[in-house]
């Protein structure tokens, strides 16, 4: 994963298809870590098959097929490395990862995730995740997050009573007894929806009509 | 004869209660949304909405899933005619003639056409289902563990053979697919392997979470890296239904695509995503005057559509005769199935009578609604096609990551679609498909479990996979078509199939 910023690479190099060479050496590697990883398991005989066959056998053919691959990219003319973005990657790692630590108490090692539910982890997934492209708007973002949010905590909290966290935990224990669970779902639901209803319309105000056809042909797949 | 319709009977009985027929409108209705939207593929879908169907009962579950797959097909097709753009990988071949046609101010008869070819061909493939489903179930139950791996070695060739690029490429997806399964505890010993003392490897990597990750996140990633403008097309969209020399001029080649997709979506390794470029080949090698393919000929639009949908159906057949996914979707079918405590294969049409004629007949219902959503309604799916992907990325992203909590409650399954999106990200990038890499996965524990009972019964001897007459012909065939996919001739025709589409 090398070279993500120089383009494709159709330049003279030393290997004629730079692709599949590289295609090929990760998979030998890729093939050998198998190998070591299952090496400590008893791979048995044919007749009582261990747990360790099969994951050596297929590793090996792995790797097989990588040293042929990486061969014929010696060999053979063939397409060049292509481009990696970089901010793709990254900031969509990060939305699934800020997602994943808060939408409940999690320990990883010594830091504690506080555990907020659905009603931060959501909004931040989409946020986080909408900077993946140089096109992001905040308020554009802040408004489907806050829709989606609510719509989501009425569709799989409310509708379908799926075990999914709404709210921080401090906040569940602080209401605890005081307010059905149900009814502060809707709640806040219903909270969301306004508050992302009300941006909308401001924005909407500001900015006159035609918002929404602003960029309807340069619109990336 | 009487069987087949006193089942049929059943089976529509089934799927008419008012609860069926609204979870097969919702799935079709579902199906026909990511199908339009590019970047949002049926697998990532189904994966996102397993948990909700785990309130359902199994057969409402199951037929709104099959919904969301084959409303898929119809949906995809919108996209490639109005915008150039495959909403499917099963709708590439559409954006031919079928974008043309819309330029010529058609693109009502095209949609038209290829929505009465889908339904045709749906209707043809749920016939092909309920009269194999019998059939293929008895021969089902004389498969013994060395036939079933041997079926499983063939959709696997079938597989490497059906992808597109390297067959070494897709080999090595597949092995890698295997290789994965392989991760959690062995089933048999009971054993941990290659889980690196990490917990929440101990029972693998789960189905859902890789497949999403493959092909919803990686999905994301690539649609990032490439910024294409979307034209749709400025031509009124015109009358929907053909006229009668439309129709006499398409309905010859719905029924060949028809035939074609059928064959393909029931051999195992994702025929439905051949079965249209297959179908546009062969029309184009069949038609009196083939220049005027790629310039709105209208059986370039009815022959690769009947197929994708003809695919997409009859690709069930394996998986409730034989209990085999010849494909990834059928894959998180198998998921949603042992949720609910049923197991694929032969015992569910004997255990499971409901379910099996139940979801067959629900297919024609689902074809027949699709009629209705896609023809009046195009306008609106149009309107849908205008929500930029700057927006749309982000909501699939919160779906994807509440979907994948909810199946297991499990924040570390939230961290490995990630990585998995990441990992298919790198994958597309160097030129390998995923597919192949999620039938091995899907296969890969079938096959451990298979091999070993067969070579446990025959004490360790290799050979039994030859000896036994069924499995040796499966082996035989697995075989030739592997080398013939080798062979220069034949390697230079399969890659025209791909290219010249």
């Amino acid at each position: 994963m090398s070279d993500a910023s120089d383009g494709v690479r159709r330049t003279r190099s030393i290997v004629p298809a730079p692709q599949s060479f590289v295609a090929g050496i990760a998979l030998v590697l890729l093939g050998m870590f198998g190998i070591w990883a299952a090496s400590d398991l008893p791979r048995g005989t044919l007749g009582s098959m261990g747990p360790g066959m099969l994951p050596h056998w297929v590793a090996i053919g792995v790797a097989i097929c990588g040293g042929v691959l990486a061969l014929t990219g010696l060999v053979r003319e063939g397409a060049g490395l292509q481009t990696f973005g970089l901010r793709g990657p990254v900031t969509v790692v990060l939305a699934i990862l800020a997602f994943a630590v808060t939408i409940r108490p999690v320990s990883l090692g010594p830091v504690a995730g506080p555990g907020l539910g659905l009603i931060v982890a959501g909004p931040l997934a989409v946020i986080i995740g909408g900077y993946a492209t140089p096109e992001a708007r905040f308020r554009e973002l802040l408004i489907l997050a806050l829709l989606l949010t609510a719509g989501c905590m009425m569709l799989f909290g409310d509708l379908l009573n799926l075990p999914i966290p709404i709210f921080p935990t401090v906040l569940i224990e602080a209401a605890s007894g005081t307010i059905p669970s149900r009814v502060m779902l809707r709640l806040g639901a219903g909270a969301l929806a306004l508050a992302g209803l009300g941006l909308l319309a401001m924005q909407r105000r500001s900015t006159h009509r035609g918002r929404i056809d602003v960029a309807p042909h340069t619109m990336s797949i | 004869m009487t069987d087949l319709l006193a089942n049929l009977g059943l089976g529509f009985a089934v799927a008419l209660s008012l609860q069926n027929v609204t979870l097969c409108f919702l799935g079709c209705l579902v199906g026909t949304l990511i199908g339009v939207l590019p970047g949002v593929g049926p697998i990532a879908t189904i994966a996102m909405l397993l948990p909700i169907t785990f309130g359902l009962d199994p057969v409402g579950a199951l037929i709104m899933l099959a919904g969301i797959y084959y409303g898929a097909q119809y949906g995809g097709s919108t996209t490639a005619i109005l915008v150039n753009i495959p909403g499917e990988a099963t709708s590439v071949v559409t954006t031919l003639d079928g974008h043309q046609m819309a330029r010529q101010g058609r693109a009502g008869v095209a949609l038209g056409i290829a929505a009465i070819g889908s339904f045709f061909a749906g209707t043809v493939a749920t016939l092909l289902i309920a009269a194999l489903g019998a059939p293929l179930t008895r021969l089902a139950l004389i498969f013994g563990p060395a036939e079933y791996f041997a079926l499983m070695v063939m959709g696997l060739a079938f597989a490497v053979v059906l992808a597109h690029g390297s067959v070494l490429k897709a080999v090595a997806m597949i092995l890698v697919g295997i290789l994965l399964a392989a991760v959690g505890t062995d089933l048999e010993t009971g054993q941990e392997r290659m889980t690196f003392g990490l917990v929440f490897l101990t029972d693998g990597v789960d189905f859902s979470v890789l497949a999403m990750g493959l092909f919803g996140v990686a999905e994301i990633l690539r649609n990032l890296d490439q910024t294409e403008t979307r034209e749709i097309a400025r031509a009124r969209i015109g009358r929907l239904l053909p006229s009668l020399a439309d129709l006499r001029q398409a309905a010859p080649s719905a029924l060949r695509g028809t035939a074609i997709g059928s064959i393909l979506g029931i051999l195992p390794g994702n025929g439905a995503v051949l079965g249209p470029f297959a179908s546009y080949t062969i029309e184009k090698r069949l038609a009196r005057d083939p220049s005027r393919f790629g310039r709105g000929a209208i059986e370039g639009v009815a022959g690769p559509e009947s197929a994708n949908n003809a695919g997409a159906q009859t690709a069930f057949i394996p998986l409730l005769t034989l209990g085999i996914p010849p494909n990834a979707v059928m894959a998180l079918m198998v998921g949603a199935m042992t949720i609910h405590g049923i197991v694929p294969g032969p015992g569910v049409m004997t255990k499971n009578p409901n379910l099996f004629w139940g979801m067959i007949a629900s297919m024609w219902i689902g074809n027949l609604m699709l009629l209705v959503i896609n023809l009046p309604l195009v306008g609106i799916w149009v309107r849908l096609l205008k929500v930029p992907y700057r927006l749309m990325f982000p909501a699939i992203l919160m779906f994807c990551s509440i979907g994948i909590y909810s199946i297991n409650s499990l924040p570390t399954d939230v961290m490995l679609i990630a990585a998995f999106g990441v990992f298919g990200y790198g994958l597309i990038k160097f030129g390998f498909e995923p597919a192949p890499l999620l039938l091995g996965f899907v296969l890969g524990k079938l096959m451990e479990e298979y091999l070993r009972r067969a070579l446990t019964l025959s004490r360790g001897d290799a050979l039994v996979f030859l000896e036994r007459p069924v499995s040796a012909v499966l082996f035989l065939v697995a075989f030739t078509i592997l080398a013939a996919a080798l062979l220069p001739s034949l390697r230079r025709s399969r890659d025209e199939v791909f290219t010249e589409a």
